[in-house]
């Protein structure tokens, strides 16, 4: 039986390595690069206009360039096949401009390709990148550039040899974040139809059947996602260089007035594409669609959402906290495990995660029951695999890295000699780490609660197959209708979503602000 | 006002010029009107207490901060040119200004070589050319061996030699050197000024650098200026200054010795200063004169030390703290007739309280001594600039 | 403040996160069914009978998850649409037997499982529709592969079930040679990779991107219903394929029960419901699906397309010949 099984997995990964496997995985590379390249060549650039220049708008552009971070992916891309349809208002003006009857009569770009996708992922992802790279340019010590301008290098070229350098290591960790999310993305790909490792896992799946066969794919994508994370964390090793004297008023490189247009409108491009544009729509949609049964339906499975992902968000933060204080309090080298391990979550597609969540919790269910029922008791049902419990186990696992990575920069902050004062003060370990630890670490807790929020809300594939009965999700409701082209029934719930994605980043903006 | 400006030797040259240098950084005056002129060679120490501006004057000259009014020019080029109430301006950014600068932290780029490092500055050289100069510096420095390390794997004193390879490999016009010893271990610091100065004197490099510790003047420069409150008070040599302090402040600042409060008085067309250790004559044309009090500077060689009291050595002070230094014993002491009060009498205005005597004698806590004043080079300043 | 917003909404959220309690009376559903379509039906069972009825939609994955929860999975009632998902369900041994008179009489035998396993609620045709302006047509599936239309077609993905079934058909018909040839010259004449949903390719045509589409009869009738998708269909017509030879493909949508239903009355109960007369009267009238009782009429709009052949192929050898069907698929690269 088991040879069975196996061999006939072999044969289906053969059938599929001779027919759609390498161009599927040709795509999935192609996707990965592209989407990075893309994301660099928005982030850097406008990461380098915030900090290096005096553009206009810059104190409103600072903020408005994370913004689309709030946008989930396959929203955008719904919204701009429709925008750039050959029906869409785009195409309609340039006919009647032209007097164009038919596509045969122009050329126009077909958004729902391996480049489009590429596009629209990117202009959501950038953020990652803006947000990582301006960190790392301001907090790079300023008598160094001081030192470039002696030594005979412009403004311009200091920042070319100086801080581009030593921005990298931020910036490699920023690109892989961005490859994790591509690899990991579904929806979108799906609805544009370019097929990568994540539909074949699906197809093989669900298909064929085969979960054998699709774990062996979901083991390919899972090995080129820990190249990714690998790549992240040796670099990470290499990110030796910060400095406690920010350059905030170092001087700038002064642009002409052409130069300063071009790279405002660079930016303001951005914005408008990756968010503002977006919610217009949205919001124009809302307007048109929306009665109020919509809306009282929308706030049930809003009420959803928020329950699933405040429950995730806060475990997820109770644990970064544990794992985080812990590594603070035991020196030893391998106090860094078990966060190290739960950084890889988030590198582990929502779909893969969710087959891996069946197959344990499955299992762990049945154990249940028959102990249960050995006893002598009613056997409880799924108390697991068909709860919430499962959606909010699988979100946890996929997003505590984020929650640790926050966590965890917010404990290095503390200075160590914290950790021993209050007990010379006679305090006991347990009552410094609440009276001390806990409310210097505030912010780095609510920016961690928030982005962990916020991901859930957005998080789909998960949540679409691990959910319990009478459960939807805003997400899983929006995939919906977006999957029938009918997003104009969910606008109001996508703009809730997008709003909700807004909170942490007018946070992280007031926080910086007290600084 | 005296004029600030060194007796100039004619047979060197005027290197930097600045004239009526003023900044304000957010509405608030650094630099006030600030004249400074520093012969070609010389190593200028400039010290003051912090926030007196001194650093900023560095910037300022490499290029860094924008001049509200002023000049500066540096061997005939105009760096900087700013008049008051006129919009045309001369700013040459700080890369075309050829002033070198080692900075407190050194600002060694972490990502290049020590090698790569040196060859920052000078790219626009041949390749050979600059080899040849690295490895020139690089020998000079004791570098040798670390021609391809990192700066994270050299250790302070190491790092410091790679900045000032760095500095001096394009061949500035003028060093600026901000704090460069504060960082150096206390038994280094000397020996390393020594090389230091040895080494810009081989390369004949003008200098200034920025302290605030006096000593390293003294070891280190040619030339001594003294900065408070965006303003230089004085400007020599090291020695004429600890000499001749023109100012309350200067002396105050360089702790050249301890004040005695005297109460001026005039009899018998002779102007006395009266303090409690007694009465010492002024000249009439000078500016203690003219004030109702004036203090004197105390130089502990000054201070005379009677232990054995008798009928007509009266007692006038008391030990009040001891310390050891490797000078012998320093004492602080404290006038006895009165101490002083708040608001203060007439009297006890005169009181002292931490007069420093240096002595090998054993002196205890309380006892009480006589003091004497050599009346020698006696030095009276009044407390307000004016 | 704010923090004692932030606890009191946790808190209260943790209490009432649903932990399933069993009600008195209830049956679940797994659907694969949309909630627009379904909803109202279960609306009204629960009305005549006071059982309430959960439900979990889901695009994909149904098998596998009642394959792990096994003895313990909490679903009565299956719903799905293409009858190899319900032969699947069959095969990996997850629904039972239903001896019901009432289903057995309402259904047609050819719509229901021989072995009473599985039965169908509705019928549908995978039409190809296509654009007015070429005028009326009449169409094989056989011609998908003539080059005339060459560059003119669009189709959603070639692995959706709705397609898979009609080259498992195809398969029946003609042999796996013939019908990889076919899928190979079909997929030589797509205007575009395919994608999107059967709506979507008829948005394609009104685009003009594309002059011919293949397509489930009732989104035809939905679209007409749709303000924003109207135009669409205005402007295609929908043909009935092959009427000329063995007749147009059908699929259909069906129910089954679970093997390990906890509450297998109720859920025979909403079976028989939902082939009564007023439930299959609201299946038609919301989704413009054909009723699979011969006595209940199609919607008006829909009986207006006329009367169709249908091809009399056994539905169980379209699941049959599913896998051979994916397989050819890939062998086309026709997703590709």
């Amino acid at each position: 039986m088991l040879v069975g099984g196996i061999s006939a997995s072999t044969q289906l990964f053969s059938h599929l390595w001779q027919t759609v496997l390498p161009t599927y995985l040709v795509n999935t590379l192609w996707l990965g690069l592209l989407v990075v390249l893309l994301a660099l060549f928005f982030g850097v650039i406008s990461a380098a206009i915030i900090t290096q220049t005096n553009v206009f708008f810059k104190q409103q552009l600072r903020w408005l360039l994370l913004l689309p971070m709030a946008m989930p992916a396959y929203l955008v891309a719904y919204l701009y096949t429709d925008l750039f349809d050959y029906a869409g208002p785009v195409q309609r003006m340039l006919r009647s401009t032209f007097t164009w009857n038919s596509p045969a009569d122009y050329w126009f770009f077909d958004i729902r390709t391996l480049p489009g996708a590429s596009v629209m992922l990117a202009l959501v992802l950038f953020p990652y990148i803006y947000m990582l790279s301006r960190g790392a340019f301001e907090q790079q010590d300023e008598n160094l550039f001081r030192a470039s301008r002696l030594l005979g290098l412009s403004a311009k070229k200091s920042f070319f040899k100086i801080a581009l350098p030593l921005a990298r290591p931020a910036i490699a960790v920023a690109a892989s974040l961005v490859l994790m999310e591509t690899l990991a993305d579904f929806a979108t790909v799906q609805y544009f139809a370019v097929n990568t490792l994540t539909t074949v896992i699906y197809d093989t799946w669900l298909g064929y059947g085969d979960i054998g066969a699709a774990n062996a794919l979901a083991s390919i994508l899972m090995l080129l996602i820990l190249f990714a994370v690998l790549a992240e964390q040796r670099s990470r090793a290499g990110l030796r260089h910060q400095s406690n004297r920010p350059n905030l008023n170092k001087e700038l490189i002064q642009l002409s007035l052409s130069q300063q247009i071009m790279a405002s409108l660079f930016c303001w491009s951005l914005v408008v594409s990756g968010f503002l544009l977006p919610l217009a729509l949205l919001i124009n949609m809302a307007l048109e669609y929306s009665d109020v049964e919509q809306l009282t339906g929308l706030l049930s499975i809003g009420i959803n959402s928020l329950k699933m992902s405040v429950i995730a968000a806060t475990i997820a933060v109770f644990i970064a906290l544990i794992l985080g204080l812990y590594q603070r309090l035991h020196s030893d080298k391998y106090a860094k495990i078990p966060q190290q391990i739960s950084g890889f979550g988030y590198a582990i597609p929502g779909t893969v995660l969710a087959m891996a969540m069946l197959s344990t919790l499955g299992p762990l269910d049945h154990w249940l029951n028959d102990s249960a029922e050995f006893l002598g008791f009613t056997p409880p049902g799924l108390l697991l695999s068909g709860t919430i419990f499962a959606v909010v186990f699988a979100l946890v696992v996929r997003f505590s890295a984020i929650a640790n990575g926050t966590i965890i920069s917010g404990i290095k902050q503390i200075p160590h000699s914290l950790d021993y004062a209050p007990a010379t003060l006679g305090a006991k370990l347990n009552r410094s780490l609440i009276k001390v630890h806990l409310p210097l670490l505030k912010p780095a807790i609510v920016m961690a609660w928030l982005l962990v929020f916020v991901e859930a809300m957005k998080e789909l594939p998960a949540v679409l197959i691990l959910r319990p009965f009478n459960f939807e999700t805003l997400s899983s409701k929006i995939y919906q209708l977006i999957s029938d082209e009918m997003l104009e029934q969910g606008a109001l719930g996508a703009i809730l979503i997008v709003l909700f994605g807004l909170l942490p980043i007018v946070m992280l903006n007031k926080s910086e602000k007290k600084i | 006002m005296t004029s600030l400006v060194t007796s100039t030797q004619d047979d060197t040259s005027i290197l930097l010029t600045i004239e009526k240098l003023s900044i304000k950084l957010q509405d608030k005056v650094i630099l006030s009107s600030l004249d400074l002129r520093l012969n070609e060679g010389d190593i200028l120490g400039l010290v003051g207490a912090s926030g007196c501006g001194k650093t900023t004057l560095l910037n300022t000259i490499a290029g860094f901060v924008k001049v509200n009014e002023g000049t500066i020019t540096l061997d005939g080029r105009i760096l900087n040119s700013k008049l008051a109430n006129n919009k045309d301006e001369i700013n040459l950014p700080a890369e075309q200004r050829q002033v070198g600068m080692i900075f407190q932290d050194y600002a060694l780029f972490p990502h290049l070589t020590v090698k790569e490092n040196i060859a920052f500055g000078i790219a626009k050289l041949s390749k050979a050319k600059q080899t040849q100069q690295i490895d020139q510096l690089l020998h000079i420095l004791k570098l040798t061996d670390y021609r391809d390390s990192y700066i994270h794997q050299l250790s302070g004193g190491q790092q410091q030699r790679v900045a000032i390879a760095r500095a001096l490999a394009p061949k500035p016009k003028l060093l600026l050197l901000d704090e460069p010893f504060s960082n150096i271990d206390a038994r280094l610091r000397n020996e390393l000024m020594v090389e230091i100065r040895l080494l810009l004197k081989e390369f004949k490099t003008t200098a200034i650098f920025v302290t605030h510790n006096k000593d390293e003047v003294f070891t280190f420069a040619d030339k001594m200026a003294v900065m408070s409150q965006g303003q230089l008070l004085q400007f020599d040599q090291p020695s004429i200054v600890c000499q001749q302090p023109n100012s309350y402040q200067v002396a105050d600042f360089l702790q050249l010795g301890s004040w005695l409060p005297c109460a001026v008085t005039t009899s018998l067309n002779t102007i006395l200063a009266t303090s409690l250790l007694g009465e010492f004559e002024l000249a009439s044309e000078s500016a203690a004169a003219q004030q109702a009090l004036t203090y004197l500077l105390v130089k502990p060689s000054q201070l005379i030390l009677t232990t054995d009291l008798a009928e007509n050595i009266i007692a006038n002070a008391q030990v009040e703290y001891i310390s050891m230094t490797e000078q012998g014993y320093h004492y602080h002491l404290q006038s006895l007739d009165t101490l002083p009060t708040d608001p203060p009498t007439q009297a006890s205005h005169l009181a002292f309280t931490k007069l420093s005597l240096y002595s090998d004698n054993i002196l205890n806590l309380k006892q009480k001594v006589r003091l004497d004043i050599k009346q020698e080079n006696l030095l009276f300043f009044n407390k307000s600039m004016a | 403040m704010l923090k004692k917003i932030f606890y009191s909404t946790f808190l209260s959220l943790f209490l009432v996160s649903s932990f399933n309690v069993s009600a008195a009376e209830e049956v679940n559903v797994y659907s694969y069914r949309q909630p627009f379509l379904v909803e109202p039906l279960f609306t009204k069972f629960t009305e005549q009978t006071g059982v309430k009825v959960n439900v979990v939609f889901a695009k994909n994955g149904m098998a596998e998850r009642l394959e792990r929860e096994g003895k313990y999975s909490p679903a009565d009632i299956l719903l799905t649409t293409d009858i190899s998902r319900l032969v699947e369900l069959r095969d990996k041994d997850l629904v039972q037997v239903v001896n019901s008179e009432v289903l057995n009489a309402a259904i047609p035998k050819q719509y229901h499982a021989q072995d009473n396993t599985w039965f169908a609620l509705t019928t549908r045709v995978r039409n190809i529709y296509s654009a007015k302006r070429l005028g009326e047509i009449d169409i094989n599936y056989e011609d998908l592969a003539d080059p005339k239309y060459k560059d003119r077609i669009c189709t959603r993905s070639g692995k959706h079930p709705y397609n898979v079934a009609l080259v498992s058909a195809m398969i029946s018909e003609h042999g796996e040679e013939y019908t990889l040839d076919w899928l190979k010259k079909f997929k030589a004449n797509l205007a575009r990779k395919p994608q999107g949903s059967d709506r979507g390719q008829v948005q394609a045509i009104h685009q003009n991107l594309c002059d011919i589409s293949l397509g489930n009869s009732y989104y035809f009738g939905n679209m007409l219903k749709d303000e924003k998708q109207k135009v669409w269909a205005d402007a295609v017509y929908i043909n009935f394929p092959n009427q000329k030879n063995r007749g147009a493909h059908i699929n259909i949508s069906g129910v089954a029960m679970a093997k390990y239903a906890p509450n297998s009355k109720n859920a025979q109960m909403l079976m028989e419901f939902l082939v009564s007369k007023p439930a299959q009267q609201l299946y038609a009238e919301t989704n413009m699906e054909y009723p699979v009782r011969a006595d209940v009429e199609a919607s008006e709009l829909v009986a207006s397309w006329g009367e169709f052949k249908a091809d009399d192929l056994p539905l169980e050898a379209i699941a049959e010949n599913r896998k051979t069907a994916l397989k050819l698929i890939d062998q086309a690269q026709f997703d590709l």
